[in-house]
């Protein structure tokens, strides 16, 4: 079963301090001291200990900048937010000590408060100033904390091992083919194992050195192709597809399913990184683009289409299970699967009734030119995902 | 068990962006030539008081260049921006400076034309051909509305947007954060398979409107010719264009892929005062109908009211027609000046024609008749015989050099990046490029791409978008 592990929910928060906020926001005790250079009076704001930010006059509204001094010998996030509810307007991270940084927001009518972030110690939120009138700013966003990622993550972690297992099973029925000389059989294995693995997508990273052994190109091995360290799909693809016999063949396809088979055993006791998950969501279909679209990734068999549309599958998981968290904070998602869904009805057109798909190098300019289109229109709706999801500390 | 792999181990890999474009070749080391051989100048310097203040005419291959053409020069006004003049225009040698630094004061946007035809040629330019791919009449709307909100900001310059935690940065960065307009033009033309039958608007197709087909000294891929829609940007350097160019991309991926594109420069003038040089050492491009000259540019560029043949929503528009012209620069380099010369009917160290003395001065043409200096066969004489059947077909050039690379052989791929704006490309492109067929200079060049557009009516206002008539 899928115990409590390493990287099992109960021990996120505590692993998520050190590691996705490290990025981005090390924290530590601020200590008043002699500010640096100060810009201009009103735009500027103080980071100390005693207050966030102290007393600052309501600014006109529009775009605005203010200038974060951080009077400390220590690293500190900054945060404009909306008192009331924790929404950020803004965010400065990793400020370092003596360092004037500007923080731009498109100020509206509405409440706003300076919060500092410093390690050991509760966030420090400086006072209310309200902007009068009717304007309408930036909307601000609720934070998504480690907590909060906490279910996708284990959601995710259910839906990589339900792969897995089918994943198995599928490689073992490779491997069979190649090992009883039947080739043909093999070739018709490759695709649906292939196409599991992809749909896994958003586990690069967790799959570690198991992702280079299952799926890694040639590229970057000296020798490419006849690289004894050219292993898994992509390395059976090429034989299979360039005529190479059984016996060439039959130690790669029982390699195959052993690494498949240690993944599967190392998976509960995997890491998942909280920010991974809302990265995945536009990586996989980068990679989709810069491997995929490009025909990079065919080594013989014409089926990086395929590849495309189990890639869209997986970052379809991703979105569902972030959805509770996207849908009060990203005005964009209707978007997001608009375009998904017109980026898969492109993709499926290429797959034909006899099961065969259209490789890249077959496709008219029209039609790659729509796909590349489409693709890259989707890309730039998934974008803001990785940047509202990544886990805050509040 | 489950001894914490520690999330330092689950590091997210960065993506690898690939990176795109070509390797940029190094331009010859082949000092430009001053040729000794060349009989001293004797006559008025360039651009002196004896030539007329009109445009000298010069030979067909590129457009005027910047302050070189209609004695503006002389006169120090930037003619670039001369006949949109709404802001103050500096004197050459500031806007040399100014362009160097990157600061060009923006080019107005809105107006009856496109801003980026009548100027001369601007330092860097980037010209790059689209399929729109947009689905549907409402989507090749919204793609020309937010071409046209792009381009009003880029011209502008200004701050990018703040996105809070909401989105990545709105804006590339590359121009720091507060934007030069750096004099950015951003021009956009229509191709004839845009008004096929996806976006129902082959009744409105601009009657001279056609795909480009190969002349006889062509060598066209099809690759890199046509398209559905044309961008031209021009600014005072290359990161101005190309962040022109990832800003209008990002708005528009879904609604438009890059077909194909060229990047392109203007030579500094060497020496000093004169007209700036193609790759083939020659200056080029003087003899440009007068685009400072309102009649003449209804005369030859604008389709206007009284064109009843063409739909209504045409006028303010222009013909454009982009060559994408490769110049055998290796072996033109092995050839003696003087047949260069020849070839050119001009002298390559002063830009003189032939008969003349300086770069400025009218050939003399009905006192030669049998060419006997300057040859029949010369390019500038076939371009522009000068006769009054001639007159109605001169074209507006506005041309860049290029350099990006090399080909199978190892030689340089260099050459010129033709435009020109008219109003009948039959009557006037399609005439002169067929008087120029089988000149002797077709073994030295040759054309690979490009396509017919129409460079759509200018943007009036805040509220107007490109090809509003054209769309509604």
């Amino acid at each position: 079963m899928n115990g409590i592990s390493a990287g099992s929910p109960r021990t996120l928060p505590v692993a998520a301090t050190a590691a996705w906020l490290s990025a981005g926001a090390l924290l530590a005790g601020l200590l008043a001291g002699c500010g640096g250079n100060s810009p201009s009076p009103a735009n500027s704001i103080t980071v100390n200990t005693a207050t966030c930010g102290g007393q600052w006059s309501p600014v006109a509204p529009g775009w605005h900048t203010f200038h974060i001094q951080n009077q400390s010998t220590e690293a500190a996030e900054v945060d404009l937010i909306d008192p009331a509810s924790g929404a950020i307007y803004a965010e400065l991270e990793a400020s370092g000590p003596n360092t004037v940084n500007p923080l731009q927001v498109d100020v509206g009518s509405g409440s706003y408060a300076f919060r500092c972030l410093l390690e050991d110690t509760d966030p420090v939120t400086g006072p209310t100033v309200r902007i009068p009138g009717h304007v309408r700013g930036a909307a601000a966003i609720l934070p998504v904390t480690t907590d909060d990622l906490i279910q996708p993550a284990r959601e995710y972690r259910t839906y990589v091992t339900a792969g897995l297992n089918v994943l198995l099973a599928q490689v073992k029925k490779l491997a069979a083919g190649i090992g009883s000389g039947n080739l043909a059989a093999a070739r018709a294995a490759w695709l649906p194992a292939h196409l599991t693995y992809e749909r896994l997508g958003a586990a690069y990273d967790s799959f570690g050195n198991f992702d280079g052994e299952i799926d890694g190109r040639a590229t970057g091995l000296a020798g490419g192709v006849s690289s004894p360290q050219f292993t898994g799909f992509y390395r059976l693809e090429y034989g299979l597809w360039h005529g190479q016999s059984a016996r060439q063949l039959t130690g790669l396809g029982n390699h195959l399913v052993k690494d498949v088979a240690a993944l599967r055993a190392a998976w509960p006791g995997m890491e998942i990184g909280l920010l991974d998950i809302g990265l995945r969501t536009n990586e996989i279909l980068e990679n989709a683009l810069e491997f995929q679209l490009t025909g990079t990734d065919d080594y013989g068999s014409g089926t990086t289409l395929a590849t495309v549309g189990a890639n869209i599958t997986g970052t379809r998981e991703l979105l569902q299970i972030l959805h509770p968290l996207l849908a009060a904070r990203y005005t964009g998602l209707p978007s997001v699967y608009s375009w998904l869904d017109r980026l898969e009805g492109l993709i499926t057109a290429q797959h034909h009734r006899s099961g065969s798909w259209t490789p890249m190098s077959q496709l008219s300019t029209g039609d790659r030119q729509m796909i590349n289109a489409t693709l890259s229109q989707t890309l730039q709706e998934l974008a803001p995902i990785a940047v509202i999801t990544e886990p805050r500390r509040t | 068990m489950s001894e914490p792999a520690g999330p330092a181990a689950s590091v997210p890999a960065a993506p690898s962006p690939g990176s795109p474009g070509h390797a940029p070749a190094s331009p010859p080391s082949r000092p430009a030539g001053s040729s000794p051989d060349d009989p001293p100048v004797a006559g008025p310097p360039s651009g002196g008081s004896g030539q007329r203040p009109v445009p000298a005419r010069r030979a067909f291959l590129r457009g005027a260049l910047g302050v070189g053409f209609a004695g503006a020069a002389a006169a120090g006004a930037g003619a670039g921006y001369a006949y949109r003049a709404s802001r103050p225009i500096p004197a050459a040698a500031t806007a040399a400076e100014t362009a160097q630094a990157g600061v060009l004061p923006a080019v107005p946007f809105h107006g009856r034309y496109q801003a980026g035809i009548l100027p001369g040629s601007q330092r860097q330019t980037a010209v790059i051909s689209f399929s729109v791919t947009a689905a549907g009449r409402g989507e090749l709307r919204a793609l020309f509305q937010t071409i046209t909100d792009r381009a009003r900001f880029l011209a502008a310059g200004g701050t990018a947007p703040p996105v809070g935690i909401s989105a990545p940065p709105s804006d590339s960065g590359i121009l720091g954060p507060a934007m030069e307009p750096n004099g950015l033009t951003v021009t956009v033309g229509v191709g004839a398979s845009l008004f096929d039958d996806r976006y129902g608007l082959a009744a409105l197709r601009p009657a001279r409107l056609t795909q480009m087909q190969p002349f006889p000294d062509d060598n066209l891929d099809p690759a890199q010719c046509n398209g559905d829609l044309s961008l031209q940007l021009n600014a005072g350097s290359a990161d101005t264009v190309l962040h022109a160019l990832r800003d209008i991309t990002r708005h528009t991926r879904g609604g438009m892929q890059i077909l194909w594109r060229i990047d392109g420069f203007t030579s500094p003038p060497r020496p000093a005062g004169t007209t700036p040089r193609n790759l083939l050492g020659f200056m080029d491009g003087i003899a440009n109908p007068d685009a400072g000259s309102p009649a003449a540019m209804d005369e030859l560029v604008w389709v206007t009211s009284s064109a009843s043949h063409e739909p209504a929503w045409t006028v303010g528009g222009s013909y454009q027609v982009i060559r994408l012209i490769r110049m055998l620069v290796e072996f033109w380099d092995r050839v003696d000046v003087f047949e260069q010369e020849n070839m050119i009917g001009r002298r390559r160290a002063t830009g003189a024609p032939l008969d003349a003395n300086s770069e400025f001065a009218i050939p003399n043409y009905p006192v030669d008749p049998s060419g006997a200096v300057i040859p029949l066969t010369a390019h500038i004489r076939l371009a522009n015989p000068r006769t009054p059947q001639s007159g109605s077909s001169r074209i507006l050039r506005r041309g860049y050099n290029y350099d990006r690379g090399i080909d199978d052989v190892g030689n340089l791929d260099q050459g010129l990046i033709f435009t020109c704006y008219q109003q009948d490309i039959k009557r006037q492109f399609e005439a002169v490029q067929t008087r120029l067929t089988g000149e002797p200079l077709v073994d030295y060049i040759s054309p690979f791409g490009g396509g017919y557009f129409y460079a759509l009516p200018g943007v009036r206002n805040a509220s107007d978008y490109y090809g509003r008539a054209l769309l509604t």
